[in-house]
């Protein structure tokens, strides 16, 4: 048979220095003409493309560029009266962009333009028997959800309104073979399942029961030869698994185990010099969500031209700071 | 927002494609502003279904759109009858179906397909399954269908056996399958679990434990068949990482029991320490110590700053309770949650006590091979040899040797152990921090294991001074609380800021420190800052 690796190769020309001003000019301008297409075929998660777009400018202290008053309208009209929040105006509510519109607030300080209480009803309310979360009434259970619920409910000091033992023991029962998590009980270990585990089992103080030495050697198989992250074996480097595993790494405390050198290459060839912005792989085209988690893992690998990121909540962490969150980290 | 190729094109081209998606993105807005406008009027009809169909074809992300179609499914259920009802969902479940040839990968479609099984009168299981089977055709390593699948086989009761055999089938035909193996993973245990272990934990398996956890409720028998399979796999592809990954799993250690693996009492300090097999957060666990038989009320506390699940947990005992020298004391030590013990009894003339097991008997480092197993994993570690010898540079059969090797005897493998780390780091250098941790790792369980073969007592500190010098030791996390600490040399390490020192502060009774040959000296007023840092400390050398 003969497998042949499947990888990328970085062209010599590919971008090698990191250029920050660029891809701040590109938030800024994204989303300002409202008849982009891809802009309004992504309206279903609007609120999560706000939360990349600010998060990414803040990293990059650029925060000030973008329209606080009129994200905070946005934020207000999408809040229903269930509590949940939507991604957009006339779309229904979801913890997905519950959570997003939380960490635009936790951002902006501004945490009380919505129902708090509401919200945490909301959340509380799509907690099941099991423990799992639901992502609204319409009832998808996911380790995704565990993690909005419990990141949303930090961030809003609420976390005992749920029972957290069901909650942990559903995360727990979604552990593989490998060490890794999939979305329910049974499914396959993938590496953004495993930054919401993960992040889910830091912020609920049960780090302890991760097997890191087994994880972590799984998720420092993900580096291929070209220093690119994929999110799970025999799959194609994307720059956000610079985020998803690498976040991952870092609340494990095996973030030593990646070739640091060489994931940076990869991750500033992903970089597009005409139009700012960060693509999935170097020569794709560029969007808000790879900008944000290739500006963030540069953050965590240390780049000093970015402000410091959290990897539980994939925020700066002077804002967390601010708020009181030091959520932990294995060493 | 994935594997968008950015292509190069004429000016031309460019407004070619800019009026062509001028026009799409018109028809999009008005097609989504008619069908948020009828939501909003409260408009559940067949004309609710065409435009959100249409829309949903191209934009299966599209969530709400899946919600206003359930919604008019359910109203448009309660008109019908039964047999009208089954038509309308097995309708749905084709259009779905039209969808997911598109997007395979569309969450919404998914959830909406299980959705529809739960509205559907008679779901046809069977054709559900045929589904599945094409879909995996297609991609193996499509989750979602996988997680589908794992649905579609608990409602309509299709054995693990079959499914079982269907993972045989795919591994044998395909490279990229790791889906199929971790499948099977999920399958063993609920096929052939093994006899539960006379323990006194009361937790049982049950089918959905996690099979991390419970990765040792695989009777041997089919265990060892296991061996074989992914044997078979990684000998034909020894680039098949899979196979490794599976076959790392199978050597994996038992489970350990949940014990109290260690009880200390001290005269002097009145004190006692309790270590446990696994980090436990003593309030929660029903600790308690009876000491000559009367329960004492006590105050346990962590030896972490941090983290509220410890591994080794204190209390202090009532003054003068074991103090007089000329006393015996027993101690017992309850883990009521988990119906456990341990007895420590402190005699006279001793001014402290140990209880433990040893760490062969607690099997520490590796489990217990019955005559079977080892001489299968002695056969392994052959063929795995040879293979090294086809193919020198694979890194996988390397570690795979490694691991055989501890497997079967820790002490004896030891210098062929460090050989094939060296080689690891040669050839996969990219991980070469993995390996020389895991190494590490490796080193002090053995160092540990000769100990004890010695009778020698573990990292005894009774003569008060740490000597840890020529290491490359970067911080001191672990090292705190050490009440009888009086001594540290750390000479030629990498101690860097005076961060790295911060748990010694919690030594009181260190007075003699040695940092020679650390970079930690070159920080600015170095000499005041550990001052402040350590102030007990009067014996300095840097």
């Amino acid at each position: 048979m003969g497998t042949q690796v499947k990888d990328v190769v970085i062209k010599p020309e590919a971008p090698n220095t990191l250029l920050l001003d660029k891809h701040a000019d590109y938030i800024a301008a994204y989303g300002s003409k409202k008849d982009d297409y891809e802009y309004t075929l992504s309206e279903y998660l609007r609120m999560s493309g706000i939360y990349w777009g600010l998060t990414v400018m803040d990293l990059m202290g650029q925060l000030s560029r973008m329209n606080r008053e009129e994200i905070i309208e946005f934020i207000k009209s999408c809040q229903h009266d269930c509590g949940g929040i939507s991604a957009s105006t006339g779309h229904d509510p979801h913890l997905l962009y519950t959570l997003s519109a939380v960490q635009i607030l936790s951002l902006y300080d501004s945490i009380n333009v919505i129902d708090v209480d509401k919200v945490v009803d909301y959340v509380k309310g799509l907690q099941q028997e099991d423990g799992s979360f639901a992502g609204d009434k319409w009832g998808e259970i996911d380790t995704r959800f565990s993690f909005c619920a419990v990141a949303t409910l930090a961030l809003l000091g609420k976390l005992d309104v749920i029972n957290m033992d069901k909650a942990v023991g559903f995360v727990l029962s979604c552990m593989n073979f490998d060490g890794g998590f999939g979305c329910r009980p049974g499914s396959e270990s993938h590496a953004g399942q495993i930054y919401c585990c993960t992040g889910f089992l830091s912020i609920t103080g049960q780090l302890h029961q991760v097997n890191a030495d087994l994880l972590g050697w799984w998720l420092c198989e993900r580096q291929l030869p070209s220093g690119g992250l994929n999110g799970r074996p025999e799959k194609l480097p994307d720059v956000c698994y610079s985020w998803w595993v690498l976040a991952s790494l870092k609340i494990i405390g095996r973030i030593h185990w990646i070739d640091k050198a060489k994931l940076r290459s990869f991750i500033l060839a992903c970089q597009d010099e005409e139009t700012g912005g960060f693509a999935d792989r170097p020569g794709d085209m560029v969007d808000p969500f790879h900008t944000l988690f290739g500006v963030a893992g540069l953050s965590l690998l240390g780049d000093e031209q970015i402000k410091p990121v959290n990897p539980v909540f994939c925020m700066p962490e002077d804002v967390l700071q601010r708020i009181g969150l030091q959520p932990d980290l294995l060493n | 927002m994935h594997g968008r190729v950015k292509v190069k094109s004429t000016a031309q081209q460019e407004e070619e494609k800019r009026k062509e998606r001028e026009k799409k993105l018109k028809a999009f807005v008005s097609a989504r502003d008619a069908v948020l406008r009828k939501r909003s009027a409260g408009e559940h009809d067949e004309e609710a279904l065409q435009l959100t169909q249409q829309l949903l074809s191209s934009n299966p992300d599209f969530a709400t759109l899946w919600n206003y179609r359930r919604e008019v499914l359910l109203q448009l259920e309660t008109s019908r009858e039964k047999d009208e009802v089954q038509k309308l969902y097995e309708s749905e479940l084709h259009f779905i179906e039209a969808c997911l040839k598109v997007n395979p990968k569309s969450y919404g479609c998914w959830h909406h397909r299980s959705w529809v099984n739960t509205r559907l009168p008679q779901p046809d299981w069977t054709r559900e399954l045929g589904l599945c089977d094409r879909c995996l055709s297609l991609d193996e390593r499509n989750f979602h269908c996988w997680d589908y699948r794992r649905v579609v086989v608990k409602e309509s009761g299709v054995s693990v056996e079959q499914e079982l055999q269907f993972t045989d089938r795919l591994i044998g035909s395909n490279f990229s399958n790791y889906s199929s193996w971790h499948y099977r993973s999920t399958l063993l245990p609920q096929l052939h679990p093994q006899p539960a272990p006379d323990s006194a934990s009361n937790t049982s398996p049950s089918p959905t434990a996690s099979p991390q956890i419970h990765s040792h409720r695989v009777c041997e028998e089919q265990l060892l068949k296991e061996y074989e399979l992914a044997h078979n796999a990684f000998f034909t592809d020894p680039n098949d990482q899979s196979a490794w990954f599976y076959y790392r799993w199978l050597l994996g250690r038992a489970e350990r029991e949940e014990m109290i693996s260690c009880v200390y009492v001290s005269r002097e300090r009145e004190r006692v320490s309790v270590a446990f097999s696994k980090p436990v957060h003593a309030q929660s666990e029903g600790l308690m110590l009876v000491l000559d038989g009367q329960p004492q009320q006590v105050e346990w506390r962590s030896t972490h700053p941090r983290l509220r699940h410890s591994p080794v947990w204190l209390c202090d005992l009532p003054p003068g309770s074991v103090s007089d020298i000329s006393n015996e004391h027993n101690l017992t030590v309850h883990w009521t949650e988990k119906y456990t013990h341990r007895d420590c009894a402190l005699y006279t003339g001793c001014a402290e006590s140990w209880c433990r097991d040893s760490a062969t008997d607690q099997e520490l480092f590796r489990s217990e091979l019955s005559v079977e197993k080892s001489s299968v994993l002695q056969a392994e570690l052959q063929s795995c040899n040879q293979l090294l010898e086809l193919e020198p540079q694979n890194k996988w059969c390397l570690l795979t040797i490694i691991l055989l090797m501890r497997a079967l005897d820790p002490l004896g493998h030891e210098k062929e152990t460090l050989a094939h780390f060296q080689t690891l780091k040669e050839v996969d250098p990219m991980r070469s921090s993995y390996y020389s941790d895991l190494c590490s790792k490796f080193l002090i369980e053995n160092t540990i294991l000769k100990m004890e073969y010695a009778e020698v007592r573990v990292f005894s500190l009774s003569n008060k001074v740490l000597e840890a010098d020529d290491n490359a030791i970067e911080s001191l996390e672990g090292l705190y609380h050490l009440p009888k600490l009086e001594e540290v040399s750390l000479r030629n390490n990498q101690i860097c800021k005076l961060s790295d020192l911060e748990s010694l502060a919690s030594c009181t009774k260190l007075t003699r420190l040695d940092l020679r040959g650390n970079p930690v000296h070159k920080t600015a007023n170095i000499d005041s800052e550990l001052s402040q840092l350590l102030p007990l400390v009067t014996a300095l050398s840097l």
